[in-house]
């Protein structure tokens, strides 16, 4: 039988930094160009010969790992709940990139605001799906608009009174002088695994489900 | 210019098969049934389109959104666009063929249509191949479905393959017993479908800590088979493990007579997708490294009657089999007497007039 190179699809950014470590106990050592931030290069080698890792935004990762293109991946349960990917599954919480998901309006229209009332509302997010499903459950019909990233400033410019969007210290929400209202749902990173490979691979996928859960 | 564009242009999931690969499906069809009909699995050829009533009862329900209707101006009733065929094997089996002595055996080869594709198939329109055994409730009916999907599919030439078996009604039946609410059965059902191990609590409660094992139980068949048996588990999930270890043997059995030892064998106790109509073992059929299904069966309860049969994803199946090579190609020209293009084809080349 032959044997098979696996891929591990990475995110690129905020989660990577928290990542490293975790790799490292589970003794994966990416070739050195990965660590080096001018290489153009998106896939590299690790000391493991059947193990390549690729890196990619965020959303890709549960892309490429949905679709088999990948065979491992890490991903937030943002991603994997916004794309609902029947082909994924989500076996370890690997207890990094945590932040929740909220809904935030502008401090004054936060005070006067009862959320219980609305019926139809325009939010910018990245995540229409969500946002929509999330509303839906109370009845509230949701005109998503979709942006790639700062969203904050959506409000404040009036394209949408809301916003969905992730939080984590509050930070960025604060300095653009909006109020989180809601949150949606709590966060973490996951270690994602495409089923087909799981199903037809089993003993190798496993080998690095266990490795990723006794490294937490 | 502008026209050729819009009339070329399909709807969103459907597709012209040129050649060779129309052909190539056609030839895997043919062959696999050949494999069918020596197990004594006859072909049936039910309609394109039949009224909704028939074709969304029993193991039909699970298509009813994903099934186009159109109004029948005839009887002025509701007609669908088969999105399975099972359906229609069922109906044939209880109306035309009520009379006729059990088991019965099916074969058939079904385009269908759905309202949606899925992420991993955005086709629309795909055909299904399959089998349908009605009246035979035994573990040798189980294992005989099964061997036929792999021996026709190997056959073929497809490699690698692996056979992913479970008992959907295992998890429902644990719920069952231990009285879960909708809202848990929910929440649990949702963590399951993407084995999200750590989003159970074990603390919570006995019946989390025996979903966990049960999700653990997954992998090759040899391993994970007694530590399936291990668990303790309520009587009508323990009846249908038992069942699943009888199948298992008896497939094995079946496997090493035809000499098909080098498929794996793997379990997956608690593997639902797609069965929510299966009572007993159901089984999915993949390829190492190819993308989704190749095939899917179990077992299902059709109009009253015990029923087994598995569905063959024939695009799937294409993508596993190697290009074929073209044909051999000769030409006689246009002036040449008729008897040479007639001698010429008798060595089996395709003979092209020309000129």
């Amino acid at each position: 039988m032959t044997t098979e190179k696996l891929i591990l699809a990475v995110p690129k950014g905020r989660i990577l930094d928290e990542l490293l470590p975790l790799l490292d106990k589970c003794g994966i050592k990416p070739e050195d160009a990965f660590f080096d931030p001018k290489s153009r290069a998106l896939r590299f080698a690790t000391n493991h010969g059947n193990l390549d890792i690729i890196r990619v935004r965020a959303f890709d990762a549960a892309t490429f790992t949905a679709f088999g293109a990948a065979h491992l991946g890490i991903a937030g349960s943002d991603v994997l709940d916004e794309f609902d990917y029947s082909e994924l599954y989500a076996p370890v919480d690997l207890k990094i990139g945590h932040c929740r998901l909220s809904v935030a309006m502008r401090d004054e229209d936060a005070a006067t605001d009862d959320p219980r009332q609305w019926s139809h509302i325009r939010v910018a997010t990245k995540y229409p799906n969500l946002t929509r499903k999330h509303f839906a459950k109370r009845g509230v019909q949701v005109e998503c608009i979709k942006l790639n990233g700062a969203m904050e400033i959506a409000p404040s410019l009036g394209l949408a009174k809301r916003i969905v969007d992730l939080v984590s210290t509050g930070g960025t929400l604060k300095a653009n002088h909006l109020t989180e209202v809601e949150t949606i749902m709590d966060i973490s990173s996951r270690l994602i695994v495409n089923r087909t490979a799981l199903k037809t691979m089993p003993d190798m996928m496993q080998g690095w489900i266990e490795a990723f859960r006794k490294a937490i | 210019m502008k026209d050729s564009t819009s009339t070329a242009l399909l709807p969103n999931g459907l597709q012209d098969l040129l050649f060779p690969e129309a052909e190539k499906e056609a030839g895997a069809i043919h062959q696999l049934m050949a494999v069918f009909k020596s197990f004594g699995y006859q072909r049936v050829k039910p309609p394109l389109v039949e009224f909704e009533e028939s074709l969304l009862s029993g193991p039909g329900q699970a298509l009813t959104r994903q099934t186009f209707r159109l109004m029948d101006p005839v009887s002025q009733r509701m007609m669908g666009v088969r999105a399975d065929a099972t359906p229609q094997i069922s109906r044939i089996a209880s109306s035309r063929l009520a009379a006729e002595e059990r088991p019965i055996r099916f074969a058939y080869a079904a385009d269908v249509l759905r309202v949606n594709g899925s992420q991993l198939r955005p086709e629309r329109q795909f055909c299904q191949v399959g089998c349908e055994l009605i009246g035979d409730d035994g573990e040798r009916a189980d294992a005989e479905i099964m061997l036929i999907a792999l021996k026709a599919l190997s056959d073929l030439g497809v490699k690698d393959i692996t056979i992913d078996l479970t008992v959907p009604s295992l998890v429902e039946q644990v719920f069952e017993s231990h009285n879960a609410s909708a809202d848990e059965r929910e929440t649990l059902t949702e963590a399951i479908s993407r084995r999200d191990f750590d989003s159970i609590d074990m603390m919570a409660s006995e019946l989390n800590q025996t979903l966990v094992q049960l999700m653990a139980c997954i992998g090759p068949v040899e391993v994970n088979l007694p530590t399936l048996k291990a668990i303790t588990l309520p009587e009508s999930a323990a009846e249908s493990v038992v069942r699943l270890d009888t199948v298992c043997s008896e497939l094995q059995a079946a496997l090493s007579a035809f000499g098909l030892e080098d498929v794996s064998v793997t379990i997956d106790a608690v593997e639902h997708k797609g069965f929510e109509y299966h009572k007993g073992v159901s089984f999915t059929l993949f390829a190492k490294g190819l993308r989704g299904e190749l095939g899917s069966g179990g077992r299902y309860e059709s109009n009253g009657e015990t029923a087994i049969g598995f569905t063959i994803y024939m695009d799937t199946v294409l993508r596993a089999l190697p290009t074929r090579k073209d044909d051999a190609i000769d030409y006689v020209s246009g002036d040449n007497p008729w008897k040479d293009m007639r001698d010429k084809q008798s060595t089996g080349k395709m003979v092209v007039r020309k000129g």
